[in-house]
């Protein structure tokens, strides 16, 4: 990808991310300096913990706000929280008439088949606030039944009576035809223009009802929060003297015009873990590096996602609010292009356990932040990895957030005390056993994960970050076979900073059911048509020039009589080839690179067609200030490996120059996280000022 | 070994079961194989024992392979075993219960040494003979049976079986598609294992299984033993196709000084003229996910922990069915297994249980022609009726119970097939009423966009008989099934005019515990 929009010297371009707990922004002159706070997350009106953070890192860097001439980035969790906290508006939904109880028949599938007292996520809006539309659309997308006006009308007027602010309009069939829910679209705007209002066949004109109606329910629900919000931020920049309107950050792992955003809050879902995809993302390209798995470990949970080509793998399909220990199932269904991150149950906050069978287990429950470990001294009594890890001697009892919070090490070894007399062992091997018990949780995930998707995790870099993936980064890579760790640095404002390193992007799709043996090329033109217009238009919100924009065209496809999807990137535009063929090659090269198999006599189906669009990548390299001369080691302490104390030197990052190499053992420590080097690996610090640990 | 390197062996097992499980379902056709999970997978060792399974699958699949286990090592000792064998069979009596599921075992080698098996069991899309239905008159009817057999011999195809399958099956590329994803999967699974063993520094499964199958036995009878020692009795009746009433009696043994558990169904109907009869298999399998989603559901699944629950039943009864009964629409029967063993554990453990469901999911199947003339034959489908209210929570609505597999989306229905819905709703106020209520069922209502006449095979049950409340609950309402406003029972395919409407009114589930004296306030 070329860079076209080299920003001048002078400018500053500028990243907020606002987390649940803490808001980071980072600020980057053209030269390549950064400065970087963290401030307290205002839950309850976000824009002023964005404005505090703003006008906080404008003032260390001594600047004005006219000075941002680049970008202005943001990544928030504004949607999130709404859905998890259930804090939209009254918010009703327009099913076909007939099929009123979508949302609650779901799939009719019981995620967790041994548990009798299972339970499910409650929809997003009320039964008593779902009404059924009389209209139909065939499979075929002829229409069966136009909207009834009348009845529609009478519908309205119940929804203004019941005061409803946003509505969300799901009717059958609606990806093939969108002309009935158009229809009560423009009824809706006619007879009462200040509700908000989606449609299924904009915002997900996929395919399989149950997911399409909870998307674009969750889009209803969370527009007249996230509207006002954008609204909001972007007045606040341009009063501020700001020269550009925000770019927001997309569960796609793209950013895109704050327009586009407000129209489709569903797609900001996971802007902030997509924006740290990014960011390793961003590194790989810079270190030369095409695949890895980016790992990110923090309190309560964990997350990875595969990077390749330089690229996030991006998933048409995500949970939101999982309410039984992550469980696919759990959680309500979104069909949004979404990087493909996995969640594992498991971090720093969790809690090791004797089983009934006497097994050691680590979660899936959590101390979480308060109690929050033993360590904590704030009333934890359960033992967790945290706990583990400073009796093993990888964290200090006195520099655990700079030395703010000392840790109770006495504490600590009491309660894993506890666990070693019921398993009758040591204190020592105990803690050893949660590291390793916890690494397996997150390797064995890390495995399922790419297995699922074809990839061969072997060998694959891991990139690792969060309060508690450095502390465990080493383990878990010998356990995937990977050869190398990469530490970055920033890595406490990760997310934020990798906003600044993500191009405008926009994954779009429309379903069409269509046999390869009998592909009507006209409407295949006309669909792909569609899909460049809009992202055209969606693209240019983010300030990108038409001639900039990159086309990636596929299809998610399947052997005729499957009921899944591959999804196949294609390596042309399909109305230039209009040829069945070479789709069906592309299918079966990506099929067979899956699952080792193809079916020559058997008929190749699309499901939908998809387009990802992406601008310029921007080039806003951070150099680090490095020292040049390498420090002595400062401290050492004593640590375990491999059932040995071993007296082990200690480090402060910042202290380390480029180029020098620390031979495992070792321990080098940041105000957030704590890197552990294990014995056999090589770490050294790369020019980027990421540590970069090889396995000797 | 220790509790530390036991949970980092065993984990990483059932993680590679889980994989392998993952695996099938994406590559699989059958749609109750991807899109309702109608699948199990899972290790055994060298004598046959179920060591760890796949944390998907339907109870049905999982408790029957796991019995399947043995036979397979019976009639294949190690020294007839070579790496790249694929053993198969659909014996009803020695696996799933009917010939739509085909079970395939990869014996798994490492270092030239058999360590042990990768089974997986998955309903197919056709095996010939009557098809999806309970109308067959005896098992020979039902399609083609296929006895222990390899299906590969040292990596080469076994080509007279292979052309066997293909010319007795209807959608032979669906059936292969299927075996070959059973295969891979497996081999997957196998390369894991021997990964596993290698990185661990372990020549085989030998002493990890003993430890696994004994810990997990143990921690099954001490859970058993901290139970009210005694004898419960519970009792289901229902209606099946046709009409015919269904008695299932239970009696329920706590035996807390052994710590084992005694299920009898002494009492019970006998067999049924219609393919709705239950083998040993599947009537072991639904009684021991009873027990075991009641005991404690993070109990690990295996021989182990299977071996305290006994199940008998009369030789010949419904639930303990002899050749050559019609055993197609076995889960008909076979998901109301677990009711009377609830309400018998009621006595024992009432916060566990749940009240009596709508019991087993109706299915349906419809052939005919399109609109263009060209013939078409759908895959089974399924719908859920309520489930029964647990004592402190209501039951879910349209969410089946034991079994909990998903429905295939109205959408992909209508894309695959000239079938057109008009309703697919709850029925509220089905669930009965109680201090919490059974879950609601739902009104599903299709015709045919055709000119021709059409089949349908619709299997429904609960259309007189209510499930019931419990501790003075009030029942459910039961289902109803309709040809243009007109009640249907029948266990037979039914010849369909082009305009028929059909609907469909599953069960609601019963309450639990009684109303309490103040109405409930409107939700």
């Amino acid at each position: 990808m070329t860079n076209t929009d080299r920003p001048i010297a002078s400018s500053y371009a500028l990243a907020v991310d606002i987390g649940g707990t803490f808001t980071d922004v980072v600020l980057r002159s053209a030269a390549g300096k950064a400065w970087v706070d963290k401030t307290l997350t205002t839950p309850e009106s976000l824009d002023v913990g964005f404005f505090c953070a703003v006008d906080s890192v404008l003032a260390k860097a001594g600047i004005t706000p006219a000075a941002v001439t680049d970008v202005v980035v943001h990544a928030t969790t504004v949607v999130t929280n709404a859905v998890i906290e259930r804090k939209g508006p009254t918010t009703a939904l327009l099913v076909t008439e007939g099929f009123r109880d979508i949302l609650t028949i779901r799939d009719e599938h019981r995620y967790e088949m041994f548990d009798p007292q299972i339970e499910f996520p409650a929809p997003l809006t009320p039964a008593e606030l779902t009404f059924g539309i009389s209209e139909r659309i065939a499979a075929t997308g002829e229409v069966l039944k136009p909207l009834d006006r009348k009845q529609a009308e009478a519908v309205v007027a119940e929804l203004r009576a019941k005061k409803v602010v946003s509505v969300a309009v799901s009717f059958l069939n609606s990806f093939l035809n969108p002309v009935n829910e158009r229809a009560m679209r423009d009824l809706l705007k006619e007879l009462a223009p200040d509700l908000y209002v989606s449609i299924s066949s904009d915002v997900a004109p996929l395919i399989r009802e149950y997911p399409r109606t909870s998307t674009v329910v969750m889009n209803a629900y969370t527009a007249p929060i996230t509207r006002p919000y954008l609204e909001a931020l972007t007045r606040g920049l341009k009063q501020r003297g700001f020269a550009h309107d925000p770019l927001i950050m997309l569960s796609n792992g793209g950013v895109i015009g704050v327009d586009v955003a407000g129209n489709f809050p569903v797609r900001m879902i996971e802007s902030g873990p997509a924006a740290g995809a990014l960011a390793a993302t961003y590194y790989a390209e810079v270190l030369g590096i095409d695949r890895l798995l980016s790992f990110d470990m923090g309190g309560t949970t964990a997350k990875a996602c595969v990077i390749e080509d330089s690229k996030p793998l991006v998933t048409g399909h995500f949970e939101v609010d999982r309410i039984y220990r992550f469980k696919t199932g759990s959680g309500l269904p979104i069909l949004i292009p979404s990087v493909d991150m996995i969640e594992i149950g498991a971090g720093g906050g969790s809690i090791a356990s004797i089983s009934d069978l006497g097994l050691l287990k680590v979660g899936p429950q959590s101390a979480g932040s308060t109690p929050g470990p033993v360590a904590y001294g704030r009333g934890g009594a359960n033992p967790t990895v945290t706990d583990a890890d400073l009796v093993l001697g990888y964290l200090s009892a006195d520099g655990f957030l700079g030395g703010e919070m000392r840790l109770d090490r006495d504490g600590a070894v009491t309660q894993l005390g506890a666990l070693a007399d019921r398993l009758g062992t040591s204190v020592g091997d105990v803690a050893a056993g949660i590291y390793r018990v916890v690494g397996e949780s997150m390797a064995a995930a890390a495995r399922a994960h790419a297995a699922d998707r074809g990839i061969d995790y072997r060998g694959l870099p891991l990139f690792a970050f969060g309060g508690a993936g450095p502390v465990h980064a080493c383990y878990v890579a010998d356990l995937l076979e990977s050869p190398m760790v990469i530490y970055p640095p920033l890595a406490s404002v990760l997310s934020a900073f990798g906003t600044l390193v993500t191009p405008p992007r926009l994954d779009l799709g429309q379903g069409a059911l269509s046999r390869l043996s009998s592909l009507d090329w006209n409407a295949v033109d006309k669909i792909v048509d569609r899909l460049v217009d809009e992202a055209r238009r969606g693209l240019a919100s983010a300030g990108c020039k038409s001639g900039d924009i990159q086309f990636q065209f596929g299809a998610d496809m399947r052997y005729f009589g499957q009921q899944n999807e591959v999804s196949v990137t294609f390596d042309a535009d399909p109305r230039q080839r209009h040829d069945a063929a070479w789709l069906r090659h592309a299918f079966e090269d990506a099929y067979e690179r899956l699952y080792s198999f193809r079916l020559p006599d058997v008929d190749v189906e699309v499901v939908i067609w998809r387009l990802v669009a992406i601008g310029p990548v921007a080039h806003r390299d951070s150099t680090p200030d490095l020292n040049t001369r390498p420090n002595d080691i400062g401290a050492r302490r004593k640590a375990r490996f491999n059932g040995h104390e071993v007296d082990t030197p200690v480090y402060a990052r910042r202290d380390l120059a480029r180029d020098q190499s620390v031979d495992g053992p070792a321990i080098i420590e940041e105000r957030e996280t704590t890197i552990v080097i294990l014995p056999g690996w090589r770490a050294t610090v790369d020019r980027t000022g990421c540590i970069m640990a090889v396995k000797g | 070994m220790d509790g530390i390197e036991l949970e980092i062996l065993w984990s990483n097992l059932i993680s590679i079961v889980s994989e392998q499980a993952k695996a099938l379902q994406r590559i699989a056709f059958s749609p109750v194989v991807r899109e309702a999970g109608d699948l199990a997978n899972a290790l055994f060792d060298t004598q046959g024992r179920m060591v760890a399974q796949a944390i998907t699958g339907t109870p049905g699949h999982i408790n029957s392979l796991a019995a399947a286990g043995k036979h397979f090592v019976k009639a294949f000792p190690p020294e007839t075993l070579h790496p790249g064998d694929v053993l198969i069979t659909n014996d009803p009596w020695k696996s799933a219960g009917h010939f739509f599921d085909i079970t395939v075992m990869l014996p798994a080698f490492h270092k030239g040494k058999l360590v042990g098996f990768f089974g997986s069991t998955i309903h197919h899309t056709d095996i010939g003979g009557y098809g999806v239905g309970a109308g067959a008159r005896d098992i020979h009817e039902e399609g083609l049976w296929i006895p222990l057999l390899k299906l590969y011999d040292a990596g080469k195809p076994n080509e007279v079986l292979h052309e066997i399958i293909r010319v007795n099956v209807r959608t032979p590329d669906e059936v292969f598609g299927d075996l070959a994803a059973q295969i891979s999967s497996g081999k997957l699974a196998c390369t894991r294992l021997s990964a596993l063993l290698d990185r661990q520094g372990h020549d085989n499964i030998e002493t990890l299984a003993e430890e696994i199958i004994s810990r997990s036995e143990t921690a099954t009878r001490n859970a058993i033993r901290k139970l009210k020692p005694g004898t419960y009795h519970g009792e289901s009746s229902f209606d099946v196709p046709g009409g015919d009433v269904v008695t299932l009696k239970t009696a329920v043994t706590v035996d807390t000084e052994t710590g084992s558990i005694i299920i009898d169904f002494d009492g019970s109907s006998g067999p049924s003229p219609y393919g709705i009869n239950v083998v040993m298999n599947y009537t072991h399998a639904y009684s021991t996910f009873a027990i075991r989603s009641c005991l404690n559901p993070e109990l690990p699944n295996n021989f182990g922990s299977l071996a305290p629950i006994i199940v008998k039943a009369p030789d010949g009864c419904i639930v303990n069915c002899k050749y050559p009964s019609p055993v197609n629409a076995r889960h008909v029967v076979g998901m109301y297994v677990p009711m009377p063993i609830l309400k018998a554990l009621y006595h024992v453990m009432p916060d566990r249980v749940l009240a009596e469901g709508a019991g087993a999911v109706w299915t349906i199947q419809v052939q005919g022609k399109n609109l263009d003339g060209s013939p078409f034959i759908s895959a089974m489908f399924n719908y859920s009726g309520g489930m029964g209210a647990r004592r402190n929570k209501d039951g879910p609505s349209a969410t089946c119970y034991p079994t909990g597999v998903a429905a295939v989306p109205v959408e992909i229905l209508e894309a695959s097939m000239p079938i057109l819905f008009s309703r697919k709703e709850l029925q509220h106020g089905t669930g009965g009423n109680g201090a919490t209520r059974g879950g609601d069922g739902q009104i599903i209502s299709f015709s045919m966009r055709t000119k021709s006449e059409w089949l349908l095979n619709a299997v429904t049950s609960r259309t007189t008989l209510a499930p019931e409340g419990l501790e003075g609950g009030e029942p459910g309402v039961a289902g109803r099934f309709l040809v243009n406003g007109q009640p249907v029972s029948s266990a037979r395919k039914m010849v369909m005019q082009p305009t028929d409407e059909v609907m469909l009114a599953t069960p609601g589930g019963g309450g639990y515990g009684r109303v309490a004296a103040l109405p409930r306030a409107a939700e």
